[in-house]
């Protein structure tokens, strides 16, 4: 190689891998970008349609505060106290405003600010539903890879029956048993209630335990069935038959490439599954005597206390949205063909 | 041990080569492969020797047996296929015996593959620079960036432009003449001593298929790499190879020089697919032109 060459080396190399850093730089921001231009959309016509709920519902303050004997104008007159007699955009332009600013309004039924309520119960439901999923992702996918590597074989058989089992099993026959079993027979574990993290990390881990393997069941299941059939297919690609020709490791051909491509539906299916755990925690919530969010929707719909009920909802699509926002980032980074649209 | 792109710089001398008769690289004798599921054989016995910077062609119709051939060679028989007769000799030792380490380190730097439809045997969420120097890296033993710059002058040395602005593209980036020439990168990358290409060219247009073929010529030349051509299209055999072997339903059905083959054709198989090239080859419609 010649000295010119040699100096000039150097200088194509920092601009190619500057060009490169630019590139990723791009494409992250360009997936960044068209997730919040889908968000925005979707938060807008989501709280639009929750804010009509009411009017739909034809429920009122009134009614919860002064029973079913109130006269025409006692109700009429609590309504405009609730401001519910301005036309119907000007309202939602209002309460838009105060959910912009987290600001979720007040409850109906007992004048509390819904944003503290929210935030409570939203600290059980997280905890909860953070450790459910990591409990997921490494059972499932510890199960699924192993299940993949031993295809056909009977350790593959038993993987794939006992998922099969556990998928079948909803949380609230999960979160009886685990009761009866874990907590009530051999008193390992607290049978329900929350202590807060700041109280001691052991306690803390003490009481979520059990709601969350109860919620866990079914991450595991669509995890690990998911991580199996797209490795298996992984594995029968001729980039495979072209890693190994090329003398790489089982090892290497696994981590480097079969893992790679086979994530991808993976971590999409636990994208759709955090909506349903958010939803199956207002059950376990019940069975463990959690404070949650989940038990909280459920008592503000049963009162019919609509300022909480959207509040609910808004910070349901905030939590659903934002985690799917993030699924795809990480999809994005490892495989642009999903990109693609491939 | 020197490595690819030492060798490169360094052509070996052809006189020298041929001084002395080398021992062979490869060593196919008389192989037969089964399919076990089906009970039956396919490939009733298949013999040649490869030395260093010769070439076989193997030549015959899809499902003749060439790529289960290539494939035992590789230790990669499909699920239910196995070499039931003969042997295969790599580099002078007997494969039946290898265990699954032993196979990991004689593939890539002893016996190496390319096929065809390059594009999915590149793994499509890897930049094709870092597919390269994988390889470097753990076959050499080469540090990232020695790794990266050796993957630099390895796309350099297959004649592919610009070959920095390559290393950071994606499969799905480039066109099939250069990922063929990637693959062929890959698969030259710790240095083999034998290369198979199992239809290597054959989703290629013409001219890019020349080129690659020119490719495989200027390797064997600079390297003393033994190729081993496998392809339907005995333009190509006749191209690159010194010896011809023609297949037909897992049967030898002819062997021998390729000239010796192509000019004096012995059994009707190969008179066949000679008479089909010269009814339906392009040459046929040039004639009358050059006559004219």
């Amino acid at each position: 190689m010649t000295t010119t060459q040699a100096q000039a080396a150097p200088d194509v190399r920092r601009t190619v891998a500057a060009a490169r850093t630019r590139h990723t730089l791009g494409r992250v921001l360009a997936t960044f970008a068209r997730s919040i231009a889908i968000f925005v959309p979707v938060f807008l016509v989501a709280t639009f349609v929750t804010f009509a709920l009411r009017s739909l519902s034809g429920l009122s303050p009134a009614r919860i505060q002064l029973g079913e004997e109130a006269t025409p104008e006692a109700i009429a007159r609590v309504e405009a106290q609730w401001g519910l007699d301005r036309p119907f955009l000007v309202q939602y332009g209002d309460w838009f405003d105060g959910v912009l600013h987290g600001q979720l309004g007040t409850s109906w039924t007992n004048g509390a600010d819904i944003s503290t309520l929210i935030g409570l119960g939203l600290g059980v439901s997280l905890s909860v539903a953070t450790f459910a999923l990591l409990i997921g992702v490494v059972v499932g996918f510890a199960l699924g890879t192993v299940a993949a590597l031993r295809r056909t074989t009977w350790i593959d058989r038993a993987i794939t029956g006992f998922v099969t089992a556990i998928s079948v099993m909803p949380a609230f026959v999960v979160g009886i048993v685990l009761v009866a079993v874990f907590a009530v027979g051999l008193k390992v574990f607290p049978s329900a209630g929350y202590i807060p993290a700041e109280q001691g990390l052991g306690p803390w881990l003490a009481h979520i335990t059990l709601p969350a393997v109860a919620l866990s069941f079914d991450v595991v299941a669509d995890v690990a069935r998911q991580l199996r059939s797209s490795l298996v297919a992984a594995y029968r690609e001729n980039y495979v038959t072209g890693a190994v020709v090329r003398g790489l490791s089982p090892r290497r051909v696994f981590f480097g490439h079969v893992l790679r491509n086979g994530l991808g539906p993976a971590l999409a299916t636990l994208g759709l599954k955090f909506p349903s755990l958010v939803g199956a925690s207002v059950v376990t919530e019940w069975i463990f005597g959690l404070q949650g969010f989940g038990r909280f929707a459920n008592d503000s719909a049963q009162a019919g206390d609509v300022p909480a009920v959207q509040g609910v909802l808004v910070v349901s699509i905030v939590l659903v949205v934002v985690f799917n926002l993030f699924v795809n980032l990480v999809l994005a980074r490892v495989t642009p063909a999903s990109q693609r649209g491939v | 041990m020197s490595t690819l792109s030492e060798k490169l710089q360094t052509p070996v001398e052809d006189t020298a080569r041929r001084a002395r008769p080398p021992a062979p690289v490869l060593s196919v004798r008389d192989v037969r492969i089964s399919d076990r599921a089906a009970g039956r054989e396919i490939v009733h016995g298949v013999s040649f020797d490869l030395t260093p910077g010769r070439t076989v062609g193997i030549v015959g119709e899809s499902g003749s047996g060439k790529t289960l051939t290539c494939r035992a060679a590789l230790g990669i028989l499909p699920a239910h296929f196995e070499v039931t007769g003969g042997s295969i000799e790599l580099d002078g030792r007997d494969i039946t015996g290898f265990s699954p380490a032993e196979w990991t380190s004689l593939r890539g730097s002893t016996i190496s593959a390319v096929f065809q439809d390059p594009a999915s045997y590149l793994n499509p969420s890897i930049r094709v620079g870092a597919q390269v120097a994988e390889v470097i890296r753990v076959k050499q033993k080469a540090g990232r960036r020695a790794a990266r710059r050796r993957a630099v002058e390895l796309l350099r040395a297959v004649h592919l432009r610009d070959p920095e602005l390559v290393c950071g593209q994606y499969p799905y980036e480039l066109s099939g003449g250069m990922l063929q020439r990637v693959l062929i990168a890959a698969a030259i990358a710790a240095g083999p001593r034998v290369l198979i290409a199992d239809e290597a060219t054959t989703a290629l247009d013409v001219t890019v298929q020349a080129e690659i073929l020119d490719l495989l010529a200027d390797l064997r030349e600079r390297t003393g790499l033994a190729l081993v051509v496998v392809s339907h299209d005995l333009a190509v055999v006749a191209q690159l190879c010194d010896e011809v072997l023609v297949l037909r339903q897992g049967e030898v059905v002819e062997q021998g020089p390729t000239q010796e083959v192509l000019h004096h054709p012995r059994h009707e198989y190969t008179r066949l697919l000679i008479a089909e090239h010269e009814q339906y080859g392009l040459d046929r419609f040039l004639a009358p032109e050059e006559d004219a």
